[in-house]
């Protein structure tokens, strides 16, 4: 299987290709998105910075070279829906996306992979979709996770649910390391998603989003209460 | 269900209802204080006896309706003018309505979307002419794409400083509002909230419309004070 990680920099590409690399049966590639279209002055002092602020730099930077020596790193120069870009996306020949640029896909981008694009989303899908949606979970007291889905060009409507798994809040008191933890799990839980897709007879769960709706931001004040309920939980233990 | 797991969860779920509902409570004082902010002295001046009204609301206790009784209706008729109504339902006075026989025909949100500005202000005035037809289940289609509007481009404008269509923003605020009054919707609710904690500078161009502004904070007043959610 030919998997592409389409990442808004080389280092989270590499984040995610390093866990599912090895995984017998998969071709892994990293494409770096140029997401907002930086400048390539500040798209590369992005890119450098980042590398820098990792504990393992000397690992990424040689994984990166090795990558792009295979022909393995794509960078993109053009927005991801440009025509060339997604020719090039063609050419790779992959059969599953991984989402991990902050990007909306349209269908000519996602139509360029034989399975569609896989997004680790922080939330239990049909429930929860859109934003947030780990705090409104808390809010109205239902269970917190990660669903991995292949994406349409709706907000997490995507029809084919891989996978969910759920990851309760307990024990944490503030939302947001929560929510970090929940957008952390994205690698492991790809390569989870990956094994079962190779499976044969692989099944998929429907998304059913008259069972759901769409979330918002939320406001101050509710994040704050969501706050308040996760360390009034932590304290009763 | 366990002895303890059966003992610990409604234990939770009342703390949580009652964190939201404090949560609430202290936004509705901080209101009774801020509410002028939303609207110019003049502007109040220019509500005539409005004012008056919507003054002692906000700045007293207030009072709320359970108007998810008006819900059980398919569809209901009413003889004032939709701000008549409108200001009935904020100020929680008496609104005269009839259940119908019929409803009007779908309106999706492809529908609204095609239309101008104006055309879309009074194309929802008219047809929300008794705004607790918003709360009607045949209307969650319009409803979650006033949301949407709301949250996302509308959001997105107000915060970026850029120009925005003031009365349509507000009567989509105020639908929203008595929509969540409906159906204790927190999604609608929350609307609200996010509307309110946006910085003044970018809520200034509102004061055009003083109207709308007092019946929405009206409306949020009755939704903060709401015990049930």
């Amino acid at each position: 299987m030919r998997v592409a990680v389409l990442a808004g920099s080389i280092k989270g590409g590499m984040r995610i290709a390093k866990e599912i690399e090895n995984l017998p049966g998969i071709d892994v590639f990293v494409v770096a998105c140029n997401v907002g279209m930086r400048s390539p002055l500040l798209r590369w002092s992005r890119e450098l910075l980042l590398a820098l602020k990792s504990f393992n730099w000397w690992t990424l930077t040689t994984k990166g070279c090795r990558y792009a020596q295979q022909g393995r790193l794509i960078i993109l120069h053009r927005p991801l829906d440009d025509p060339a870009s997604i020719e090039r996306l063609r050419s790779l020949q992959c059969d599953v996306g991984l989402h991990a640029a902050n990007v909306i896909y349209r269908d000519p981008t996602i139509s360029a992979f034989r399975f569609g694009i896989l997004n680790a989303h922080i939330g239990i899908l049909p429930k929860y979709r859109g934003r947030c949606v780990a705090e409104w979970s808390v809010l109205q007291g239902d269970p917190t996770g990660v669903t991995v889905f292949f994406i349409d060009s709706g907000i997490d409507t995507g029809a084919r649910t891989v996978l969910r798994e759920f990851i309760p809040s307990n024990g944490w008191n503030c939302v947001r390391p929560f929510k970090n933890m929940l957008f952390g799990s994205d690698a492991r839980l790809y390569r989870k998603a990956l094994e079962a897709l190779m499976q044969p007879g692989v099944r998929f769960e429907v998304n059913d989003i008259l069972k759901g709706k769409r979330h918002y931001v939320m406001s101050r004040m509710f994040i704050h209460a969501v706050d308040e309920i996760l360390r009034d939980r932590a304290t009763l233990g | 269900m366990d002895l303890e797991t059966a003992l610990f969860r409604p234990v939770q779920l009342d703390r949580r209802k009652e964190i939201l509902r404090e949560a609430l409570l202290r936004r509705r004082a901080e209101l009774r204080k801020s509410w002028k902010h939303f609207i110019s002295r003049d502007g109040l001046e220019s509500l005539g006896s409005l004012a008056t009204e919507v003054e002692s609301f906000l700045s007293g206790q207030g009072s709320i309706h359970d108007w998810r009784l008006a819900a059980t209706f398919t569809w209901i008729n009413c003889d004032a003018s939709f701000l008549d109504c409108l200001r009935a339902i904020a100020l929680v006075g008496k609104v005269e309505y009839r259940p119908s026989d019929t409803n009007p025909a779908r309106l999706s949100p492809l529908d609204i979307n095609k239309l101008s500005g104006d055309e879309r202000l009074k194309t929802l005035c008219a047809r929300y002419r008794c705004p607790l037809n918003i709360g009607a289940a045949s209307e969650s289609d319009v409803a979650e794409e006033l949301l949407r509007q709301l949250m996302v481009p509308d959001r997105a404008k107000l915060e970026a400083g850029e120009e925005f269509d003031v009365d349509i923003v507000l009567l989509k605020l105020n639908l929203v509002g008595i929509r969540a009054m409906i159906t204790r919707d927190l999604r609608s609710l929350d609307a609200l909230n996010y509307f309110y904690e946006l910085p003044h500078r970018s809520l200034a161009r509102m004061r055009a419309s003083p109207r709308y502004v007092a019946l929405w904070l009206c409306i949020y007043a009755q939704l903060l004070s709401t015990p049930d959610w």
